[in-house]
């Protein structure tokens, strides 16, 4: 006896992706998602008798690295099998149709299953020259971010453009560039995904638990969800040891570098940034930027460009102070001066009461007492 | 002399703790200025402030390189430990001696702090003037003088500010059981953590630049009031010239200033 094949149990098998890799595939989402492992069955459960959730992917000012890193499968997987359960009506990158047919696509979505589809943007919003820097079939990006999640269920911004507006919104900021949140504030169930680009990996596990529970998972006070975001580079890197123990690269190359020694004094930005990639790492699991060698940059936080820059210095620069001018190089400085000033001031002090009248040692006679004291003319 | 001890009493009607027994033929009056909470928290301060700015710079910068195992050593981790331990010290002192601004004798409360009444405005500019070397002496307050309390203000409004970008750094990679958890709302109001960074850092240097500054300025007191300023912050008193109990911040007066209404 055969029981009765779901779409998504007839997807999987013509795709030849075999039950014990879709159970794995589970797995590894509930481990992603830092869900108990009881939870796989009820994940592949939910996925198998998923509804086509419909979802719009919506570009702004972006480099479509997101959408890159979100088809980047490099073999049929189950995950690929998930994303396809997905219905995905408006994608500019990878759909079919085009010019009016593709703003039909999109416009027929936004009436018809208001409230029901799923948002995700990719770039930044410019509010610049009345939104002129960004226009898709006539309508500027922010009246298209409006209107599109304005009525939908959720907005996921993918990449640190959307959620925070990344490099387009990095000083001076030409275009007047926002992210989501702050382009089309007050949107409900709106949640980053940053990082340059978003990991592929979390994009997926978001989905599987909105497919599984039907709710977004919780997130922390920059709406980033938790189970991607809740720990730092630092604290979860495998090179964390030789952090605590002191031993660091100094210089590229140097036999710490190829010892594989912490990167903190190369710049590493991972004290300061949220993601897991220590845990999911990139390209399906094969390494990581400090796997390879590199300090983190800090892709995943807000103003990357502007904050976390010299990628290879651990502070910003002071501005107005030249080139290489860190902040405690200033302030060692700053305090040098100080010192200066007062040991100057010690030297005049004392030729000024060897050299002056005799009278500043015994104290100055007292002036009248003084009949009236206002009130509170206490010592 | 010591006859006229008893009457050692401010113009405002205000009684001093003096020695009941003071040297003879004297007119030095021994005044308790500074109350043992007062030394506790300024010596706390001192020392904590001296173990965060060499563990953090450390932390910062680390030099020292260790041989051997990563599993092993722990030198940069114990300065992280070290260094959040010495916040704890530091933040609570910080704490108790605001609290104390309130609670305190009359030379501890906050009004020495920020110059509300017009003497000790008048004082902040008789101070500032003896500093640039128009005023033979300062204008002899007995507790601050109001230029050093005012300037005092500013090092706590820096206190505040290196315990807010402080606790927002912890806060982010404190374990999940941790109370400090609940700091972690500070986060976007310092403008994230590099920027909570950047400004830790530059405020530890202003706070070394005060520390050269006040040393200074307490050594320099010391000398030109030749009162036992710098003895005072250990064991609270000062010697006071009697004159100075009973119209304290009145020195350099201006004639015209005493019939003021105002004073």
């Amino acid at each position: 006896m055969k029981k009765s094949e779901s779409r998504f149990d007839v997807e999987l098998r013509r795709r030849g992706v075999s039950r014990r890799e879709f159970v794995a595939f589970c797995g590894v989402m509930a481990s992603t998602l830092a869900l108990p492992r009881s939870l796989e069955a009820k994940i592949a459960a939910a996925l198998q008798k998923s509804e086509k959730p419909v979802l719009v992917w919506l570009e702004f000012q972006d480099c479509a690295g997101n959408t890159e890193s979100f088809l980047r499968a490099t073999k049929p997987t189950a995950a690929e099998v998930v994303l396809d359960t997905l219905s995905v009506d408006y994608h500019e990158t990878i759909m079919a149709a085009a010019g009016h047919q593709a703003v039909e696509a999109l416009e027929r979505t936004v009436k018809d299953r208001k409230g029901e589809y799923i948002v995700i943007v990719e770039g930044s919003i410019p509010t610049g020259a009345n939104g002129a820097y960004c226009t898709i079939g006539g309508r500027s990006a922010l009246q298209i971010a409006r209107e599109v999640c304005g009525g939908a269920a959720a907005t996921i911004a993918v990449g640190t453009c959307a959620a925070y507006g990344g490099l387009p919104a990095a000083s001076p900021n030409p275009t007047g560039a926002l992210g989501v949140a702050d382009a089309v504030p007050g949107l409900k169930n709106l949640i980053n995904l940053p990082a340059c680009p978003a990991n592929a990996e979390n994009i997926t596990a978001l989905v599987v638990y909105y497919l599984t529970f039907k709710s977004f998972p919780p997130l922390d006070q920059y709406k980033r969800p938790l189970f991607a975001y809740g720990k730092s580079i630092h604290d979860n890197c495998e090179r964390r040891a030789h952090f605590d123990a002191s031993q660091y690269v100094e210089a590229w190359g140097d036999e710490p570098h190829r010892t594989g020694y912490c990167l903190y004094k190369m710049g590493c930005k991972g004290p300061v940034t949220f993601q897991n990639c220590p845990q999911i790492r990139w390209n399906e699991g094969t390494n990581w930027p400090i796997g390879c060698g590199h300090p983190c940059i800090g892709c995943a936080e807000p103003d990357f460009w502007d904050k976390m820059t010299p990628f290879y210095q651990h502070l910003p620069n002071v501005p107005g102070f030249g080139r290489a001018a860190s902040i405690d190089k200033v302030g060692l400085l700053a305090t040098a001066g100080v010192a200066a000033v007062f040991a100057t001031h010690g030297v005049i002090s004392l030729i000024h009461r060897s050299t002056g009248p005799k009278g500043g040692e015994t104290p100055p006679p007292p002036v009248e007492p003084v009949e009236k004291v206002g009130k509170g003319d206490r010592p | 002399m010591s006859t006229s001890i008893p009457d050692a009493v401010s113009t405002s009607g205000r009684h001093y703790p003096i020695d009941p027994h003071p040297a003879e033929h004297s007119d030095l009056v021994r005044v308790y200025v500074w109350e043992w909470p007062v030394r506790l928290t300024h010596w706390a301060i001192v020392l904590s402030i001296a173990v965060l700015a060499v563990t953090g710079i450390t932390i910062g910068y680390p030099l020292l390189v260790v041989r051997g195992p990563a599993g092993e050593n722990f030198l940069i981790g114990t300065f992280k430990i070290v260094h959040s331990y010495a916040a704890i010290v530091f933040t609570l002192s910080v704490l108790s001696r605001i609290a104390w601004m309130f609670l305190g004798n009359h030379f501890a409360t906050w009004d020495k702090f920020i110059p509300v009444k017009s003497r000790r405005r008048r004082g902040l500019w008789r101070t500032l003037r003896f500093y640039l070397f128009q005023l033979r002496k300062p204008p002899g307050f007995i507790g601050h003088n109001p230029l050093a309390g005012l300037t005092y203000t500013l090092v706590f409004g820096l206190y505040l500010v290196m315990i807010t970008t402080g606790f927002s750094l912890y806060s982010m990679s404190a374990g999940v059981s941790s109370p400090m958890r609940v700091f972690r709302f500070l986060v976007p109001l310092v403008g994230g953590l590099q920027t909570a960074r950047f400004i830790h850092h530059g405020v530890m240097w202003l706070l070394i630049g005060f520390a050269v500054h006040h040393v200074y300025s307490a050594v320099l007191m010391s000398q030109v009031e030749a009162n036992a300023t710098m003895e005072s912050i250990f064991s609270g008193y000062k010697f006071v010239h009697k004159d100075d109990v009973i119209y304290s911040g009145y020195r350099y007066i201006d004639p015209k200033d005493i019939h003021d209404q105002h004073l």
